[in-house]
């Protein structure tokens, strides 16, 4: 890897500049508590998808191993339980093993706020209200664009879809193929997916990546895809049909900008997870890290109900500066 | 040769689905749920249609071993570009429509190279650059000098190319054919 200048895009990087003043303006003025916090932690939660950096604090012969966060969550819902309130996070968060794509990069910034007593619809409802204030505040010359049709972008409603509709709409399947996994994976098969040591979950993600994300928020406005089969949410709460869970994702010309779930309450089934988790990292010979116990026993002492939300700030910039990818908007790039 | 679907690159060929396709572009995914992808954008190279389709990183794929072979570009038709091999005098043909957008830069006689898999011709590997002539262009209209304000011209395949304003008619220009930007007079 090497470091880029990049003065080219300094045009691009002020609208990065404006985004973030919107977005501090929106939470002050919505009263959201602005958390700092740290991005090295003695301990972090497992996940098997998200590869971590590790380093060490050395002082003489006293050694401690450190990990970057992935996520600020560890830190807020800490918070969350302490009765820190509404809260928002904006700042650094890293991820190993993911090279710099357009729409990746191991360092990126990431948006992540909880508000107490609303539901993952109700926040959707706040998201929007996110990105009119960005829209409003934003002076681009060229304004944020549809990339169909290229007329300007919309933010006074969503286009909704439940995860039900946009497979049936956008990938031709049926609902009862959706939730059945043995019938999915055959759907996906005939449909030419190399289903070979491929489960459910792998198989949705693809089959959404590659048939369904491309169409959502194409049309002038954002799409909120809520829904998702409990399978590809489990820290959110389970709807009564026990088939979806209450999450959704919000598209912006084809491209997830974040996602918002009402969040699990419930630490059996957190820690059941953790373990889950932590065997699989274990089995991909990831990196052995330390696990969080305090974070289990915060979530023990009980979060208020809430739902969270994360935005992948580089993305939500991208969309207002109408560029194509998270590189343009660095002014110093490491790649 | 097999490669993790991770290290998929623009421009190489995989088989999907039984036809061969060229990458388009690919792009790392990780939707921080299930596996992390590889979107594909694949062109097919039979039928021109494009098929998006999402790879998981970790997946091993066959990238074809093609090769290129220089070839002298003769004439198109309506569908397709004829090619001859000089060495050999064997012509190959190409349809247009698998070729693509950047056909509008092709000059007759120009050498070429066309990427080969077992004897079969399967499309151009396009050249880094291409010298065109510049056969219609209006002039400067007056007062207009702000920095990088341009115009478009015509050059001698017909393409239309904007331009720096001052860049006259029977000027030899440099243009990438992949993206169709003027890069600087020759």
């Amino acid at each position: 890897m090497k470091i880029v200048t990049q003065i080219k895009n300094l045009e691009n990087y002020k609208i990065y500049l404006q985004v973030e003043k919107a977005v501090h303006g929106f939470m002050e003025k919505n009263n959201y508590l602005k958390v700092d916090l740290p991005v090295l932690s003695p301990a972090l939660i497992p996940e098997s998808y998200l590869e971590i950096f590790e380093t060490e604090f050395n002082y003489f012969d006293k050694k401690e191993k450190l990990y970057l966060t992935p996520s600020p969550e560890i830190f807020l819902k800490r918070l969350l339980v302490a009765g820190v309130g509404n809260c928002y996070y904006l700042g650094r968060a890293y991820r190993n093993s993911e090279p710099n794509s357009d729409w990746h990069s191991s360092e990126f910034t990431m948006l992540e706020f909880y508000k107490l007593g609303i539901n993952y619809l109700e926040m959707a409802e706040e998201v929007l209200k996110l990105l009119q204030e960005i829209s409003n505040k934003v002076k681009n010359p060229s304004f944020a664009k549809a990339t169909e049709g290229k007329q300007k972008l919309k933010f006074d409603r969503w286009e909704k879809y439940s995860v039900t509709e946009a497979f049936e709409k956008f990938a031709g399947i049926k609902k009862e193929e959706l939730f059945n996994e043995k019938l999915f994976i055959k759907k996906a098969k005939n449909k030419g997916f190399n289903i070979d040591n491929t489960g459910y979950e792998d198989l949705f993600s693809q089959m959404l990546a590659a048939e369904v994300e491309p169409k959502l928020g194409v049309s002038g406005y954002p799409t909120l895809l809520y829904d998702l089969p409990k399978q590809m949410a489990s820290l959110a709460k389970l709807n009564d049909d026990g088939l979806t869970a209450q999450r959704c994702e919000f598209y912006i010309n084809g491209l997830e900008v974040g996602g918002f779930c009402t969040e699990l309450n419930d630490y059996k089934e957190q820690q059941k997870r953790f373990i889950l988790e932590a065997k699989k990292r274990k089995q991909n010979k990831m990196i052995d890290h330390t696990i969080d116990k305090g974070f289990v026993k915060a979530l023990k002492y009980g979060l208020p109900f809430c739902t969270g939300a994360g935005i992948g700030f580089e993305r939500l910039v991208m969309i207002f500066s109408n560029t194509k990818s998270i590189d343009e908007l660095k002014l110093i790039s490491i790649k | 040769m097999r490669v993790n679907a991770g290290n998929l690159k623009k421009g190489e060929f995989v088989f999907f689905q039984g036809e061969i396709c060229q990458v388009q572009k690919a792009d790392f995914y990780s939707p921080g749920k299930g596996a992390a992808l590889m979107k594909a954008r694949l062109k097919n190279l039979v039928s021109a249609k494009n098929v998006e389709y999402a790879y998981k990183s970790n997946e091993q794929i066959e990238v074809l071993d093609v090769t290129s072979v220089e070839m002298q570009y003769l004439y198109k038709d309506n569908e397709n570009l004829y090619f001859m091999d000089e060495r050999t005098f064997n012509q190959s043909s190409l349809s247009i429509s698998v070729v693509g957008e950047i056909t509008r830069f092709f000059k007759e006689g120009e050498k070429m190279f066309v990427y080969m898999y077992n004897d079969k011709p399967l499309t151009i590997r396009p050249p880094m650059s291409v010298k065109l002539k510049i056969v219609e262009a209006e002039d400067a209209a007056k007062g207009d000098t702000v920095s990088g304000a341009k115009k478009p011209v015509k050059v001698e395949t017909g393409a239309t190319v904007m331009v720096p304003i001052f860049v006259k008619v029977g000027e030899t220009i440099s243009i990438n054919p992949e993206t169709g930007e003027y890069t600087g007079r020759v």
